[in-house]
């Protein structure tokens, strides 16, 4: 029996909303900066079979694989033998999870004893132990990274609140309250979710929404395959590389081999570097987030529903023991960076394909930084996301000083810092003029940032890159700036490099520099009235064309 | 005589209320200038200004002018290293996919930012103090040639400690007397710098825009002998003496909805109902609110243009339906409704103007629940076979037949609304089942019925002239003014004193600033803490009333957060240092001196027939009636159209209607 038009139409939204929902208190109730204010977490809505049918678009990184993280838990503990309170859970980065950060829960909803479907979050969380507080970029292996939670079962009652799961993860970890506190916003979004789905199944009656989840996933593929079907077939490929492996000094290569073929599109990133020994491995699940995500903002309007069904025409796959696919026990803490460069290898690919669809290189890298010190009472730590420019496209400008394309992090306020943390205070947070490459539509600026050290022992740590290779231009446009981190100490500069840790003391200047973006289409032809602009706001100097950020 | 004249984007309503008479007008705004509008109605309802002793006004002036960036031209000055502040923004992205994402756009540039070198800290302390010479020369060579009208100052930790924004605003005040002049301090003191500077900022950039509207307005006024009071409706729902918009104009965006939501209330509070669900539906959208035992809920930020306003607004959600609203089949193959609307011009197909493609009005033609010779009360011509024509092309998508298809295009604008009012109740722990929906606004009563079944609400209230209830909201709002402070205090056995020794201060200023715009009456306060557990970013609302501030406990304070919090989070946590306040909103208000009741006025023919209508699937016999052909104790058994000047009343099968004393209709049913 077919859902009819309306009820179809109805359920849908109903349960995008309620996905919607989920991420919103999530965010809005979760402890750690890293999720309240950088809202590095997502939510989503799964069928009974783990599909996701409806998410929270929050953070396009961790919206793509749920299903995948999903998959190895039902494999294990089969979906039939769940009861009431169960969850599952799941942070394994070599059985469908990202990095150990990011620990997915799935709750199941039932409905007159009806297994309905599930809901899903997932945090990043602030701190999960491992050889240094929130970010261990010495790490050379997952072990010293924090704490693993394979596939399992577990169940509210017998093993959280107090119970034995709690207490372990409470003692393997710096900063219980916060951590424990997110897991609890993570279950109540669940149970939020849960509450969304059954009042549909009261309207409507529990069969009528399991079929409308199918055929809301069957809604999304036709649009994602019309969506392809428009391209021209063939086979392109596109490659970017990563500045080092922040041990060595050699570039990471990353290639896509993109196939579009009547309406499937199968990414192969054959020919992508082995994986190295630092934490820049890209577990396969976020490569398969990475090529989706590119894939789907380039070929499609933002209104689909990105669920399981819009995956199904895309076909990713990565050699086992590459960057892009590491074997255990790699470390995969800065798998964003990675990620990112699969990202840009599939734009790259997709620029002849699709010229005015795609955009030039941005920054796009996550910068990490973090500042923590041992006080008295315990841990204090600071950790903030960065982004930098876009890249420029065939109809504006790249958008200056915002995250980057997969992610989707706020800043925290300056105010909010000045609040909470007495170890350190911004002293400068600006655009960094001439940072976009030039073009006929010119890339995003970067920014800075400046932090005054107001104590000694406080631990700097960081991941980024694009310090060493620019992002490229297209048709014509110039790269983008480079990023930087230095560290002004008694009138001496600093340089830092991209993935590194450093002690500072009272009266350091730490400046983060990140990245612009790059042009689009020959400098040569933007407008005059857009040069007049740049000129008179001082996004570019009217000495030099382009210059890089910290120079 | 009191009269309210609310000027919206295409009709300026009238209601004015002598005794038990009540007068309403409609006729077309003026865009370009909106007072002229005004002027228009006052003259079409017969108003002689001599004799009115109340007027209250409310318009679109401000938003128009940020939406169209007509503001005047304004300047900012900041802390030094945070000129980019309001270009940086929140570094995250509102459309997560869209590779070509632009900010929204500022309404200054960065040349016209100042930097001053000087910073305060959290707590209040000076970390570099302000050097006044130096910063004089500087603002004199800023200011030399700039052609500023307006300067917003708004530093870094001004919340916490005003005196540096107290001491430029006086060097600017002295040296610069023809710049209006605008601190983050006086517009809102709480923390957060882009969203307080983007509030002062926008602030700034209407003030001169409102002053000199107002002034035009009033002196208009005076020409024809108005000798009464004359106040500004808010978007907080309450209004001020014109007096008070000089500092405070920003407050005044987007007063037509918190208008319309004060006049349901209003008239729902006469017939004893106080928890409502308000439901105004125009032509392009519909704005729904929450309204808890007479008052309506309160939100801390709104935007404009993507540009966030931090001050005390009512909590409007705003869907694209209306019924101008574009009903189109997406490239999946579902049927959607708006958020594009065909608006006033062309308009509908059934309006004849060259409007193609098919309106939520469009399906109700076909449907039958909207009649062409009744349409706008008869006075507009409208044409039903181009509303079939267009319908049924949409119809051959689905192959449904054109009724199906009209049918499903109102329901799937229906589930809009309902959404937008989960927004409000379910998503902030209210279940809309304990609430009576209020619906007005041209469409509002024509869908309310169906969107309570969906919602399993049993009430429904249609106030009379429910198509100009915004103008009748104006005359019933009280004077309202809210006082907000960040503070961030542990919830400690300590904080019950602080608390009420802050809300003591917070009710000095109120007073003060009423007396100074000459309202000596008894102010009533209300009193809310923004609350979080100790490492939350979010703070959420927590309401205390004048008796539970007196006896405060610091138990009972964290028990208040915990019910509030998990009312929306659905968990909570327990121990008294785990959570903290962090900022206070005080509100006052004084009541108007007499607040009128608004009746049906217009004498309209009692009138009874039979039509037929599509609903749910089948064609159905239907009672057609005026509203005046209600008898006194009458119930009228759906399904039923009850028409009047401004509106069409749907009351389905298996609901019933009846008109109470106050010239209330009340719909009950949906079992």
């Amino acid at each position: 029996m077919a859902v009819n038009t309306v009820d179809q139409a109805v359920i849908s939204q109903g349960l995008i909303a309620g996905a919607r929902e989920m991420g919103v208190k999530l965010v809005r109730s979760a402890y750690s900066p890293v999720v309240r204010e950088a809202n590095d977490c997502s939510a989503a809505l799964l069928d009974r079979h783990g599909n996701v049918v409806a998410q929270a678009e929050l953070i396009p990184m961790q919206l793509g694989p749920i299903g995948a993280t999903f998959g190895p838990c039902a494999e294990l503990f089969p979906t039939a033998e769940l009861r009431e309170g169960d969850f599952y859970i799941n942070n394994d980065p070599f059985q469908g999870g990202q990095h150990l950060q990011d620990v997915f829960l799935f709750s199941p909803i039932f409905f007159d004893g009806i297994l309905v479907g599930f809901g899903a979050t997932v945090a990043h969380h602030l701190d999960l132990g491992g050889g240094a507080p929130g970010l261990n970029p010495d790490a050379t292996d997952v072990h010293q990274e924090g704490i693993i939670f394979p596939p399992s079962k577990y169940n509210m009652a017998h093993d959280w609140n107090g119970g034995p799961l709690e207490r372990l993860v409470r003692a393997n970890i710096r900063v219980p309250d916060q951590t424990i506190g997110d897991f609890n916003a993570q279950f109540a979004a669940n149970g939020i979710g849960a509450g969304r789905v059954q009042e549909l199944c009261r309207r409507f009656g529990a069969e009528v929404v399991i079929e409308a989840m199918e055929e809301l996933l069957a809604y999304s593929e036709r649009r994602m395959r019309a969506a392809i079907r428009e391209l021209p077939d063939g086979v392109y490929e596109g490659e970017d590389f990563l500045d080092d492996d922040g041990f060595g000094d050699q570039p990471l290569r990353i290639h896509a081999r993109v196939e579009i073929k009547g309406d499937d599109v199968f990414v192969d990133y054959e020919g992508t570097c082995d994986q190295v020994k630092s934490n820049v491995n890209c577990p396969f699940a976020s490569t398969v987030a990475a090529g989706l995500s590119c894939v789907k903002s380039v070929l499609t309007s933002p209104d689909i529903p990105f669920n399981e069904g819009s995956k199904r025409p895309i076909h990713v796959t990565a050699p086992y023991g590459s960057l892009l696919n590491p074997r255990r026990p790699a470390p995969v803490r800065a798998r964003m960076l990675s990620a990112y460069r699969a990202f840009n290898a599939v734009m790259k690919a997709l620029a002849p394909a699709a010229p005015e669809k795609v955009i030039a290189a941005g920054f796009d890298s996550t910068e990490v930084v973090v500042l923590s010190k041992l006080l008295p009472d315990g841990y204090s730590i600071y950790l903030e996301i960065f982004g930098g420019g876009y890249g420029a496209s065939a109809h504006a400008d790249g958008c200056d000083a915002v995250d980057s394309p997969l992610s989707n992090c706020s800043n925290v306020p300056i105010e909010a810092m000045d609040m909470e943390y007495s170890f350190f205070r911004v002293e400068e947070y600006g655009l960094i003029p001439d940072s976009g490459g030039g073009g006929r539509q010119r890339g995003g600026l970067g920014f800075q940032r400046r932090y005054l050290i107001l104590d000694d022992d406080v631990t700097f740590a960081t991941y980024s890159d694009r310090f060493r290779l620019a992002p490229e231009g297209l048709f014509g446009g110039n790269e983008g700036a480079r990023a930087a981190t230095r560290v002004h100490r008694d009138g001496e500069v600093i340089d830092l490099p991209s993935k590194a840790s450093f002690e500072l003391r009272k009266g350091d200047v730490l400046i983060a520099y990140t990245g612009g973006g790059a042009g689009y289409g020959e400098p040569a032809e933007r407008a005059e009235a857009d040069i007049a602009r740049d000129l008179r706001e001082g996004f570019v100097a009217a000495s030099i064309g382009r210059a890089d950020a910290a120079e | 005589m009191r009269v309210g004249v609310e000027v919206g984007g295409t009709f300026t309503d009238l209601v004015a209320i002598d005794g038990g008479r009540v007068k309403v007008a409609k006729v077309p705004s003026v865009p370009a200038r909106p007072d002229d509008g005004a002027m228009a109605a006052l003259v079409a309802g017969e108003i002689d200004l001599a004799g009115v002793d109340d007027l209250v006004h409310g318009s679109t002036v401000a938003t128009n002018a940020i939406l169209e960036r007509k503001g005047a031209p304004v300047a900012l000055l900041t802390t030094a290293g945070f000129r980019d502040v309001v270009f940086l923004q929140r570094h995250s992205r509102s459309r997560i996919y869209d590779l070509f994402y632009k900010k929204p756009e500022p309404v200054l540039a960065r040349h016209d930012i100042l930097e001053i070198d000087e910073r305060i800290d959290a707590a209040g302390q000076v970390v570099r103090p302000l050097d006044e010479a130096a910063t004089l020369t500087r603002l004199q060579a800023f200011f030399g040639d700039g052609g500023y009208q307006s300067v917003a100052i708004c530093l870094l930790n001004g919340y916490a400690e005003p005196r540096h924004e107290e001491a430029l605003a006086r060097l600017v005040g002295e040296h610069f007397p023809d710049l209006t002049v605008t601190c983050s301090s006086d517009v809102t003191r709480e923390f957060r710098e882009y969203e307080r500077t983007s509030t002062t900022a926008l602030a700034a950039y209407v003030q001169p825009v409102i002053d000199s509207y107002l002034s035009r307005f009033e002196a208009g006024l005076s020409e024809q002998g108005f000798e009464g009071r004359f106040s500004v409706m808010q978007s907080n729902g309450g209004r001020l003496p014109v007096a008070g918009m000089s500092r405070n104009a920003i407050t005044s965006l987007f007063s037509g909805p918190a208008a319309g939501v004060i006049g349901a209330a209003r008239q729902a509070g006469l017939s004893g109902h106080g928890d409502l669900i308000t439901l105004d539906m125009g032509g392009t959208s519909t704005d729904v609110c929450l309204v808890v035992d007479g008052k309506p809920n309160l939100a801390g930020e709104t935007e404009v243009d993507g540009l966030p306003i931090r001050t005390p607004v009512l909590d409007i959600v705003t869907v694209g339906a209306g019924g101008g609203s574009i009903c189109w089949v997406d490239d999946g193959g579902m049927l959607r409704v708006g958020p594009e609307s065909a608006g006033a011009d062309p308009g509908p197909a059934c309006y004849g103007r060259g409007g193609d493609r098919p309106a939520v009005t469009d399906a109700h033609m076909v449907r039958g629940t909207v009649r062409a010779e009744a349409f706008l009360g008869g006075r507009m011509a409208v044409d039903k076979d181009k509303s079939t024509a267009v319908i049924k092309e949409l119809s051959e998508n689905f192959n449904m037949s054109v009724e199906d298809a009209a049918d499903s295009a109102v329901r799937v604008a229906e589930a809009n609304i309902v959404r937008a009012i989960q927004l409000v109740s379910t998503e902030r722990g209210r279940d809309p089942r304990d609430y009576v929906l209020v619906p007005f606004g041209g469409a509002g009563p024509l869908h309310a019925a169906r969107v309570a079944e969906e919602l399993g609400i049993r009430t429904i209230l249609v106030p009379p002239n429910a198509g100009v209830l915004s103008a009748y909201g104006l005359l019933a709002s009280d004077y309202l003014r809210y006082e907000t402070l960040t503070r961030r205090i542990a919830l400690t056995e300590a904080a019950p004193d602080q608390v009420r020794t802050l809300f003591g201060e917070l009710r000095q200023r109120a007073q003060a600033g009423f007396r100074a715009l000459g309202i000596e009456a008894d102010l009533r306060f209300t009193y809310n803490l923004d609350m979080r557990f100790v490492g939350q970013a979010f703070e959420i609302p927590v309401e205390l009333n004048g008796e539970s501030l007196a006896g405060l406990t610091a138990e009972g304070l964290l028990d208040l957060f915990n019910e509030a919090h998990h009312r929306v989070f659905a968990f909570g946590e327990s121990g008294l240092h785990r959570a903290e306040i962090v900022s206070f909103r005080l509100g006052a208000s004084a009541p108007p001196d007499v607040v009128p009741a608004l009746n049906e006025g217009v004498a309209q023919a009692a009138s009874r027939a039979e039509t037929r209508i599509f609903d749910a699937g089948a064609w159905r016999d239907c009672l057609l009636l005026t509203r005046a052909a209600i008898a006194e104790g009458e119930t009228i058994a759906g399904p039923a159209l009850i028409e009047d000047e401004t509106s069409t009343i749907f009351v389905p099968e298996g609901w019933t209607a009846e008109a109470d004393a106050r010239d209330n209709i009340l719909i009950r049913g949906g079992d």
